[in-house]
This record gives structure tokens, sequence and C-alpha cells, in this order.
């Protein structure tokens, strides 16, 4: 059984989708608000940064979810033909990655002035 | 058999046996005489093309090694003269990393790709044999230039203000920059096809978590290329434009900057390393599973592991610049990320450990060089931790330490799991066995060789010799240490010299392989020993990861491709499932003359920018002879 023939409507791509999303928003982000940043708060980057990390681990919230309500037994086979929940494992891999990442440049918007662009 | 050839066409559904495979290599093979071997689009035939030609460089490589160690076994010897040295260790790397290390990996795939997601053909097959010309073109421009003295001597990075005009007043540097260019732009092109044909051209049921790892590991390798490549492209293409027609890039006096030189470099550079170990990780997997008899554990955890280490080898190249002056806390935030990509290559090197421990490993020469591989890339790795740090990085940068290290990481992470590949898949491309004997030689003074070599370079590196010296003074104290690394350097050598003389032997007079001497499990092991011009005789249908073990009676198989015209099976992405059959294309010298006439403006333009305007209209000419629509079935529709 595959996520697809239990819960058809399952996002089980969303930490596939949501962990770049969230990366790449944050990247272009903290270059845009620098001049903000620089002139108002530090804490702009920083609660972006937070919340797009959020973003990307509820990512992998969803896909885990995907994954306990469909994993089926091709994965204790591992005979593969389960692309969806395999889909949703890389999507909770992914989802954890990015956040990570978003959390390196949080760190980066804690240390660095922004005024220092 | 249901027969659903149409009217028009003769279909394989409406032949077996004999006949059919009769027909379809009549169809799918190369054309007889020189004229058809420089038409060929086989991805077979390219393929060895790819991997002879590698090899071929890596001995060239090699030699210069040995001519470095000799000249370094004493103090103050006088084997080669410093400006010789210098073309030589530079063209020791360059060679290394873009004429071996690069090609060979993508030589594989061209050649295993297809054959492992099951269809007939690589996608854009006349691509890949303009990228092999390209190859080959840009390779011997290099040793040519060398053999004439105009060898590039900047080193394989050509750091400016040293590769600029002002420096470097010769030619030396621009063969160098268009080096680069000619071999990017076929690594690029092979990157392309691979994704096409995972995407597209796998085997019905072959869903995304049934492909093979190697594949999975060359198609991360190919979006790591398709993203470094062009910041070295456009560095290479930046210096040979300062140099020609200043347009001073990398000129402080006019607002350019030597360290954004550096910055290119190294965003494509440290993927370099990942582009050339991500394969050699997918050659461990799929000779780890047949040997230890089960498959890999945790397929998903690799494949994750694979992707992130891809997309973490982008954040850390300034771990190359750390004595450049960078504020220190970004160095900081790069040390950071150089230590966390240590995460998902250590997972890998678990799973694999788990596999062996868990299954009932037949220890043939392929696992040994797997073993070797786990062993030595680990030492590399834990140097590797070290030098991420700052201040051990400040210390040991530019000593031999540093050479040590990433010797250790791509010979250990990427020539050991490489030669294990030759011996694996040496009998599905031959038709042979190789000598297990020999393999075993080869194997033990491998190892031994290139710990001899290596090793004493740490200890040289914390004493403080620094790389890329001709010479050194017998005060130093550093003779001994180096003497022995030259002795370890030649048995090493030794040790590919019985490789090769294994490949020789064995051509001839090795035993006959089968379909699947190693009870693999993967669809290359599904055809016959060498395989078909066709491949397949009918394409596969996948069940199962490991198919051949699943369904070892017989495979099953789909019909209903044209056997009067060259068609592949195009599938969906994810579940791949059957979509429409696609022509592919006739054997052509047009890749050929593309090729030539783009040599011909490559090397033009590092003379004159005037090559630009009388060096395109022939690379038009060739491109519209390529596409030229030929009368074909496939031009009609």
């Amino acid at each position: 059984m595959t996520v697809n023939d239990a819960h058809p409507r399952l996002l089980y791509w969303a930490g596939v989708a949501l962990g770049p999303l969230a990366w790449g928003i944050n990247l272009q982000g903290v270059y845009a608000l620098a001049h903000f940043s620089c002139e108002t708060t530090r804490l702009t980057g920083t609660i972006m940064s937070a919340v797009l990390a959020v973003v990307a681990l509820a990512g992998t919230v969803i896909s885990a979810r995907a994954v306990r309500r469909g994993a089926g037994a091709e994965w204790a086979e591992a005979q593969g033909g389960g692309p969806r929940t395999f889909m949703a494992w890389l999507g909770v891999g992914s989802g954890i990655l990015f956040a990570l990442v978003i959390a390196n440049q949080l760190a980066a918007s804690l240390m660095i002035s922004p005024c220092l662009r | 058999m249901t027969v659903l050839a149409d009217e028009r066409e003769l279909r394989d559904d409406a032949l077996n046996g004999l006949e059919l495979a009769t027909r379809l290599e009549r169809l799918w093979r190369t054309p007889s005489g020189l004229l058809g071997a420089l038409m060929s689009v086989d991805h077979k035939v390219i393929g060895r093309r790819y991997i002879v030609t590698a090899f071929a460089f890596l001995l060239l490589g090699g030699a210069l090694a040995i001519l470095m160690r000799i000249q370094l076994a004493g103090p103050e010897q006088t084997f080669l003269s410093p400006d010789k040295y210098n073309q030589i260790f530079t063209m020791h790397g360059s060679t290394m990393m873009f004429l071996f290390a690069v090609p060979v990996m993508e030589a594989f795939a061209v050649y295993l790709v297809p054959l492992m997601v099951g269809t007939r053909n690589i996608a854009f097959p006349r691509l890949n044999a303009f990228s092999y010309w390209m190859f080959l073109f840009g390779g011997c421009f290099l040793w040519i230039s060398f053999l004439l003295n105009v060898g590039p001597d900047v080193g394989w990075f050509a750091y400016v203000p040293l590769s600029s005009l002002q420096y470097t007043p010769t030619k030396r540097p621009d063969v160098w920059a268009q080096m680069i260019t000619f071999t990017e732009v076929a690594a690029l092109a092979v990157s392309v096809e691979i994704v096409v044909t995972v995407f597209k051209l796998r085997a019905p049921g072959m869903t995304l978590d049934r492909i093979p790892l190697f594949v999975w590991a060359m198609l991360v390798t190919s979006f790591l290329v398709m993203f470094a490549m062009p910041s070295i492209m456009v560095a290479s293409t930046s210096l040979i434009l300062d140099r020609l027609v200043n347009t001073r890039f990398y000129d402080p006096s006019s607002g350019g900057h030597p360290l954004l030189w550096q910055h290119l470099f190294w965003f494509f550079g440290h993927p370099e390393v990942y582009i050339i170990f991500i394969p050699g990780t997918g050659m461990v997997s799929m000779i780890l599973g047949t040997f230890a008899r089960r498959p890999v554990i945790g397929y998903p955890v690799v494949i994750l592991s694979l992707i992130a280490t891809g997309f973490l080898s982008f954040g850390l190249w300034v771990h190359h610049m750390f004595v450049t002056g960078l504020p220190q806390l970004g160095a900081g935030l790069f040390t950071a990320s150089s230590m966390l990509i240590a995460v998902p290559s250590g997972l890998q090197i678990f799973c694999w450990l788990a596999t062996l421990w868990d299954g009932r490993p037949v220890y043939r020469t392929p696992l040994l060089f797997v073993i070797g591989f786990i062993v030595v890339f680990v030492l590399g790795g834990l140097s590797g931790v070290m030098v991420a740090s700052v201040p051990i990085d400040t210390q040991v940068h530019d000593t031999y330490f540093v050479v040590a290290h990433f010797h250790y990481v791509l010979i250990g992470g990427a020539v050991f799991p490489l030669i294990g590949a030759v011996y694996y898949w040496f009998p599905k491309i031959t038709g042979r066995m190789l000598s297990e004997t020999l393999g075993r030689w080869n194997f033990w003074l491998a190892l031994i060789g290139f710990n001899v070599a290596f090793f004493p370079m740490h200890i040289l590196g914390l004493i403080g010799m620094p790389r890329r010296v001709y010479t050194y003074t017998a005060d130093m104290d550093w003779a001994h240490l180096n003497l022995v690394s030259s002795g370890g350097a030649v048995v090493f050598a030794i040790s590919f010299a019985i490789l090769l003389a294994n490949v020789i032997y064995s051509l001839r007079r090795g035993a006959l392989a089968g379909d699947n001497p190693w009870d693999a499990s993967t669809l290359e092991w599904a055809t016959s020993s060498p395989p078909p011009p066709q491949n397949f005789d009918r394409i596969p249908v996948v069940k199962h990861r490991d198919p051949l073990w699943f369904d070892n009676e017989s495979l099953p198989v789909v019909a209903g491709l044209s056997i009067e015209r060259r068609e592949v099976l195009l599938t969906s992405l994810a579940e791949a499932e059957p979509q429409t059959r696609e022509a592919s294309p006739e054997p052509s010298v047009w890749p050929l003359i593309t090729a030539i006439a783009t040599t011909i403006f490559f090397v033009g333009s590092i003379f004159t920018p005037w090559a630009v305007l009388w060096g395109t209209p022939p690379m038009a000419v060739a491109l519209i002879g390529w596409f030229w629509p030929s009368g074909s079935r496939e031009d009609e529709e």
C-alpha cells in the first residue's frame, strides 16, 4: 500500500518543496533586508530566518506524517515500488537539511552586524 | 504473444529469439570502417573510448607524479629544472582533475547508466559523441602544448595575479584556461545526457526508489556539474579576456580583485571534489551489495546522504581561502559547514559497514578495493576535519599536510572505488574476467604503496615543508621522509602497471565471463557480456529494487518498439510508467565536425580576439549539418 492509495491528498512532497523554498527566500531575504536591518533593528534577519527554519521543519513534519500513514511493506522488504513514500522520506531529510542551513545563516545574522554589508 | 504492430511498421512483438536479436543488432550497430567508427553514437562505444582515454591521461599524470617524486627524493637534486617542475606539478594536477578524475567517472556513467536503467541508448547520443571529441581534443591540446614547452606552470588553480599577463606573459595560462573550457563543455554535455536518461528513459516499473545507487550517485553528480562548472567557465573565460583584451576583471588598479578569482575558482573547486567522490560512493554501493550478498542497508539514507553531500558541497568553498584575510567570523561559519558535510558522508559509511556486517561477504578483488576505500577515505576525512578548523588550517596551509590530506580523500574516495569498479565491470564490458591473482597483487601493492607514499607527507607538512617547491636543502631534515615517500610512489606506480598488464592479458586470455559472473542484481547484468548494440532485445520491466535477485528465472519485458528504426521508450519521472516511444538518433559524423570547428574556435581565441569572428561560422555550419533533416521517418513525423 502506498501513501497515494491510502491518503491521496497527503502532502508527501511537502519537505522536498518547503525546505529549499524556505532557504531560497531566506538567502535572498537576508540580502534584501540588510539595509533595513542596519537602519532599524538587526533582529529583522534573525526573525525571518527563525520563521523560515520553522517552515522548513513544517515540511519535515508533513512529510513525516505521510511516511507514518503510508509506509508500506515495500520498505521492510526493500523491493521499492513506493515512490510517494520514498519522496516523503526525502522530504523528511530535505526539511531537516535546509532547516540546518537556515540555522547556520541565522547564526550569522546574530553575530554579524547588517551594517557591515 | 499479442501482436500490436501497426500496418506501417514492424515492431519487436512480431518477432522472437534470434531473428529479433539479429534485426535489432543490424539496426543499432555502429557502421563498420573508420568513418563508421567516427560516426558512432552508441553509448557503449563512446563510453569505452572515454574510459580508455581517461586512463591514458591517468598514466600520463602518474608519470609526471613519478618525475616529481624522483626530483624530491633527495635534497638539492637537479633532475628537473624549477621551470620544468612548475609545469609538471601544474600538468599533474590539471590532468588528474580535469582529464582523468571527472571524465572517467562520467565515462563509466555513459557506459553503465543506460544499461542500469534498462534502455537502448543514452539520451542525446550525438551530444554524447560531441562530448567525447571535445574531451579528447582538449586533453590533446593541453599535452601537445606541454610537449612544446607551453604547458601551464601556474598551478591547477591558476591564481591571479600570477596567471595575469603582467606576471606570466607567455601563453601558458591561456592554454590552461582554454583546456578548462574544453573539458567543462564535455562534462556539461554528459551531465545533461545523464539527467535526461535517468528521468525519462528508465525501464517501466523502475520507480524513483528502485533506481540503482550508482545511477542515483551519477544523477546527483550531474546536477553538481551543472551548477558548479559554469563558475569555472566564467572564471577561465574572464581570465583569457583579461589577458587578451585587458578586461581587468582581476586587476585591482582598475577596480578588479584577485580574490574574485579565488571565489569563482573554489565555488567550482570544492564541489569538484564531490563531483569526483560521489560517483565513487555509487560504485562502492553497487560492489558492496553484490559481494555482501544482500541489498545495501539504508537505501533511502544513502540517497539522502548523496543529495545532502551534493547540496552542502556548495557551502564550503571559503575553507580554501582561510589565509586570505577574510573576517574570522565568516571563516568560522565556513568551518561549521565544512564539518557539517562529514555527517552525510559518515552516514553512508555506517550504512556500508552495516551491509558488510549483516551480509555474507565474498572477498574478491572489487570488494578488497572497497575496503581499502573505506580505510583510506576515513583517514582522509579525519585530516579533513582538522584542516576545516581555521587555527590548524592557518598553520598547515600550503604545506605537504594538505597534499597528504587531499590525496587521501581523492585517491581513497575515488581511485580505490574506481579500480574496484574496473575489476567489477570489466567482465560486462569485455566479456572476460580479470585475473584474481593479479588483482590481489594490484590491491595490496596499491594499498601499501599509497600509504607509504602519502602518510609521510602529513609529517613533512607538520614539520614545515611547503608545497610546490622543486627542491629543499639538506639541513631541513626532510630528506628521509621524502625518500620514503618516493619509494612508496614507485610501489604505487607498480600496482597500476599490474592493473595494466592484467587488462592487456585478460582481454585476450581471461576466463569467459558469461552474462552475470558475480550474481549481481542490477539490469546491466541481465544482458550478454559484452552487451549487444541494442542493449536488450526487449525492454525489461522492473518489479523490485534488485530485479535479478527477485526475478531470477526470467525478467518480464515490454514489447512494441520499432525494429525498423531506432526507438527508445519514455517513462514518467516518479512512477516510470510508459508514456511514449521516441526516436533515437542515427550515427552521424557531424558531432565530430562540430567538435573540430569548436576546437579551432577555442584554440584560435587564445591568440586573437578575431577568432570569435572567423571561428563562429564554421561552428554554425557544423551545427546546421548536425540538425539538418535527413529524410528519416523521425524527421517526417
